[in-house]
């Protein structure tokens, strides 16, 4: 809240003749054709409550006003509180690609408050000047609308403030929490600090240190809230990914963290939850009943980029497998929360994952399976094996591909088999979630020549985001035959509406304080649960014999005889 | 007949355009329209085809009796850059007294979305009836709408509420999309009228005067974000909303009152208050029937002190102050709202104010100054208003909410005067 100033008790807005601001009028209607106030007449029965409370020698309080019933309906749940955006790492990559770009769009449609400020910390001795024209710069290649909208980059640039700052320094810390308080008393941000750790995983543990070294994660009464969002990845396995939380613990609450993974920021991700809990026949063929098998497929024609030295440490496992992957069957498995509330949602995708762990994937038996691209050619263009891409052991056993079976030990999904597969140089970029239906269970079409296949319904996260429904239908003529044709919806021609970027809702949800698309301590330990047995299974085996896909191709065999064996295929794309 | 024409991304163009004198012309050519396979189109000059395909989103019909609104109409639907509706039908009539005749342009407008993504086209179809036809617009727009996709009639004159014809039209709309703070005189009692059909049936109604407000509403709710002021929420005395008036002698029904009423039906219809005594003009001393100055503000107060209103949930009344000051301002248009609070012995009150571009929110608590914020949030164009109220899904409980008690406030026909 901002310094309280003493001021003449009648606001100095206030018309000289106004009505008099004291109610002076009782209760009972003015008019006699006016509707008359609720009184409770001695006649009138009393409620339960009512009674209880008069044996009690008590009267009946009203409810405690708990919501704020002006927002329903507005734009926002509420309006961001004025605040400071504190983003470290913000000469990076990620800063001027994704986080940045997000923060102006969600500045120039207004969703920021007025008195805000991105205070970009990075160690290049910058001064404002020279920071604001890289971002501009950056901003005319990343800007999700283009072009720049002067008006709003002017005043979005006065809002840009650089701090030059050596994370190693730990006297730096220090200057920033002076700095910050500069900032709240000169551009009333009221204490309010989002810290972003845009940064290498390595550096989060001594920057959080360094803040709770600082008092900078303070929240106390009236001097605004603090919160860091921490990006993925949440440790390399298990243990490290509880080391982290138990640094991070000890500095900020559970509460004050927001753990990104921006998949579950997307447009279509988010509207899983509504697919499912707002429309009335889907959820009641959503086990284990009707559904077949499930498949989930994240595919990318890119290589690695220039990540190299970051993928060498990662793979495929830790880079999407444990987090993407895992989040995208924990929103198709869960149950429905109680509320639309963080913790609520969390705590049934928690259930999930915790399901999953305890049945093992049978890495052993073929259960899993991993893959490295060699070279080959995607989209027309000859492209380079894995091993032969910059910062790369040219004797790599990094994997590129990962495709299992995934048990999901409860009610709902007992003996269904949840497919899922992600890699690097496939034929194409897809994200997909096939609800695969069981067959009729009696094929009442003798005569056709080719049965139809069983319905499907396939959820296309990108590109081309929307939702198809197949299903078997008559070819028109005399005879009997049965073809399958498709229901299609695809967002854009149904709303045509751009959708926000994934990092702006997750930026705008952080500052308004909603935890429920972010990740909990607990589901990053559980996800990292099940990845850890698949790694370590990994590395007890012997060296692979990589590369087993060339580029351009669907991944290894072994991939398709994981469906093979249970006499499934994965989906053509 | 079809248009070629280079088409870039995200830029609708018009890509079909022919002329029909019937309802089955009409038919015929949008038949065409989908029916013809050749539409290649050029992207940044490069050759290339690309699958159209028809948006699947509503059907939007315009009453636009006057072709110059019907122009201003059609460019405000022109420039929803890809957000056009299935099919539009802006509808005029002429000629009321000579024989009945029907002349339409019928238009297919695409758009790319995206690169290598299929054209999602909207069509257009311009129709002007005159003599009796044209006084059974109904009988013109149903046999065109497309089935199964929802219909929004714009109506951005005042819309003739009580006639049968415009009854009938309504009767085949989900979403009727008006502006009331256009409407002759003081607006309310068309407003009551438009209470009454909501209730009456299923329609949703959009009002472009309450959707302009929400940047207002924004702020006056964002006071109660706050959890130390969210108990006096339900603890309100007082709501004084100040607008713009041309007239000096602030005499009731000459300005339209529909933006100004609309903030106290909405704070009343959030906080479940009923109209004890609904909106009459404020009874006092005579003045001398000219303007004077406010010494505090600078503004002109008229001659004339408002309208007050009385409401209540059912423990405490709340005051409800409308009052008028000259302003260059269009008239009708909310200048400034004031809430006071009591609680317990303590007292919260609230001023909001806007410009073009920022809204202000300053709360004192006891006197002490303890929240001042400002807020970025631009008035809303046409533009603005009509695809809120296009991409609008069902019905709004808030916005009839507020329209149920704007309804309640304005009370019988000529009650206010």
């Amino acid at each position: 809240m901002a310094g309280k100033v003493a001021t003449p008790a009648t606001p100095a807005t206030q018309a000289p003749d106004a009505e008099p601001t004291t109610p002076a009028a009782p209760a009972a209607p003015a008019t006699p054709d006016a509707p008359a106030a609720p009184a409770k007449s001695k006649d009138v029965p009393l409620t339960m409550k009512d009674l209880r409370l008069a044996r009690q020698g008590k009267r009946a309080s009203r409810a405690k006003a708990a919501e704020n019933v002006l927002r329903e309906g507005l734009r926002l749940e509420r309006v961001p509180d004025p605040s400071v955006v504190v983003l470290f790492g913000a000469t990076g990559d990620l800063a001027h690609r994704k986080v940045i770009p997000a923060i102006y769009q969600l500045w120039r449609t207004n969703l920021l408050p007025h008195e805000f400020i991105l205070l970009a910390i990075g160690r290049r001795p910058y001064d404002d000047a020279t920071y604001r024209a890289e971002i501009r710069a950056s901003l005319e290649t990343y800007s999700r609308v283009l072009p720049i909208d002067e008006a709003a980059w002017a005043s979005f640039a006065d809002r840009i403030v650089y701090h030059q700052f050596d994370f190693h320094d730990p006297g730096g810390f220090e200057g920033l929490a002076t700095h910050l308080a500069t900032i709240d008393k000169e551009h009333g941000t009221r204490g309010n600090h989002l810290f972003y750790l845009a940064i290498q995983p390595s550096q989060f543990a001594g920057i959080i240190a360094g803040l709770g070294r600082v008092g900078l994660d303070h929240e106390r009464h009236d001097e605004g809230w603090r919160r860091v969002v921490i990006e993925k990845p949440f440790g390399h396995d298990l243990e490290s990914a509880k080391r982290l939380n138990r640094e991070v613990g000890k500095v900020f609450r559970e509460s004050q963290v927001y753990r990104i993974d921006h998949y579950l920021g997307k447009e279509t991700v988010r509207n899983l939850l509504v697919f499912r809990f707002g429309n009335g026949i889907f959820e009641p063929l959503w086990n284990r009943r009707y559904v077949d098998h499930v498949q989930i497929t994240v595919a990318e024609s890119i290589g690695i980029e220039s990540r190299g030295s970051f993928y060498e440490q990662t793979g495929a496992s830790r880079d999407v497998l444990q987090n993407h992957l895992l989040q995208l069957v924990s929103l198709i498995a869960m149950e429905p929360p109680a509320t639309f509330e963080a913790d609520a949602l969390r705590d049934e995708k928690v259930k999930v994952l915790r399901a999953i762990a305890s049945v093992p994937v049978d890495v052993k038996h073929g259960g899993v399976v991993r893959g490295q691209y060699g070279p080959g050619w995607v989209a027309a263009t000859q492209v380079p094996g894995y091993r032969q891409e910059e910062e790369v052991d040219p004797a790599s056993e990094t994997e590129t591909f990962v495709a299992a079976k995934l048990s999901i030990d409860d009610w709902r999904w007992s003996g269904v088999p949840f497919y899922i597969r992600t890699g690097k140089r496939l034929p194409k970029r897809a994200t997909e979630i096939a609800i695969q239906y069981r067959e009729v269970p009696h094929r009442l079409f003798k005569d056709e020549d080719v049965g139809p296949d069983a319905n499907l319904l396939a959820i296309r996260i990108q590109p081309d985001e929307g939702i198809m429904l197949r299903f078997g239908a008559k070819v028109p003529g005399l005879g009997l035959d049965v073809r399958s044709v498709t229901m299609d919806f695809t967002y854009g021609s149904a709303f045509n509406v751009d959708s926000p970027d994934a990092y702006e809702t997750l930026i705008l949800d952080a500052l308004q304080g909603d935890a429920s698309l972010f990740t909990r301590a607990d589901e990053v330990e559980e996800a990292w649960a099940i990845v850890d047995p698949i790694v370590e299974s990994w590395a007890a085996a012997p060296a692979p014999e990589f590369p087993n896909y060339d580029a351009g191709t669907w991944g290894p065999p072994a991939s398709e005889e994981l469906l093979a064996r249970d006499g499934r295929r994965w989906r053509r794309f | 007949m079809a248009v070629v024409t280079p088409l870039r991304i995200g830029e609708p163009v018009l890509r079909w355009s022919a002329r029909a004198h019937s309802i089955a012309d009409i038919e015929r050519e949008l038949t065409r329209i989908w029916s013809t396979q050749d539409l290649t189109t050029d992207v940044d000059g490069v050759p290339g085809r690309h699958v159209s395909a028809r948006s699947s989103v509503m059907n939007l019909v315009v009453i636009a009796r006057r072709p110059e609104l019907a122009e201003h109409c059609a460019a405000t639907i022109q420039a929803l850059t890809g957000r056009h509706p299935s099919r539009t039908m802006i509808v005029g009539s002429a000629d009321p007294d000579g024989p009945s005749w029907l002349d339409a342009r019928v238009e297919a407008h695409c758009v790319l979305p995206r690169e290598g993504a299929p054209e999602t086209c909207a069509e257009m179809i311009h129709v002007t009836a005159g003599g009796e036809s044209g006084r059974h617009l109904a009988a013109i727009v149903t046999p065109l709408l497309i089935h199964d996709l929802p219909v929004t009639v714009w109506w951005p004159d005042e819309p003739p509420l009580g006639i049968p014809a415009a009854r009938d039209m309504i009767g085949a709309a989900d979403r009727l999309v008006v502006d009331g703070s256009t409407w002759n005189g003081d607006g309310l009692d068309r407003l009551r009228e438009l209470a009454e059909l909501v209730e009456a049936g299923r329609l949703a109604v959009s009002d472009f005067a309450l959707v302009r407000q929400s940047r207002w509403r924004e702020a006056i709710a964002s006071i109660f974000d706050d959890p130390e002021f969210l108990p006096y929420l339900r603890s309100l005395r007082r709501i004084a909303v100040t607008y713009g008036t041309h007239d000096e002698t602030g005499t009731v029904g000459f300005t339209n009152l529909v933006k100004p009423v609309y903030h106290v039906a909405w704070l009343a219809s959030r906080l479940g208050l009923q109209v004890v005594k609904p909106l009459a003009a404020i009874a006092g001393p005579a003045r001398t029937g000219i303007a004077r100055p406010v010494r505090s503000t600078g503004a002109v107060q008229t001659a004339g002190k408002g309208l007050g209103a009385t409401l209540s949930d059912g423990r405490i009344d709340v005051n409800v102050l409308v009052r008028p000051v000259v302003s260059p301002m269009p008239a009708g248009t909310t200048l400034r709202v004031e809430l006071l609070a009591e609680r317990r012995g303590s007292e919260l009150r609230a001023d909001v104010t806007a410009e073009a571009e920022t809204v202000h929110v300053r709360v004192w608590q006891d006197g002490v100054e303890a929240l001042e914020r400002h807020f970025r949030a631009p008035r809303l164009t046409e533009v603005d208003l009509l695809a809120e109220a296009i991409e609008a899904g069902g019905r709004d409980s808030v916005a009839e909410g507020a329209l149920r008690s704007a309804a309640a406030l304005a009370g019988p026909k000529g009650s206010r005067g």
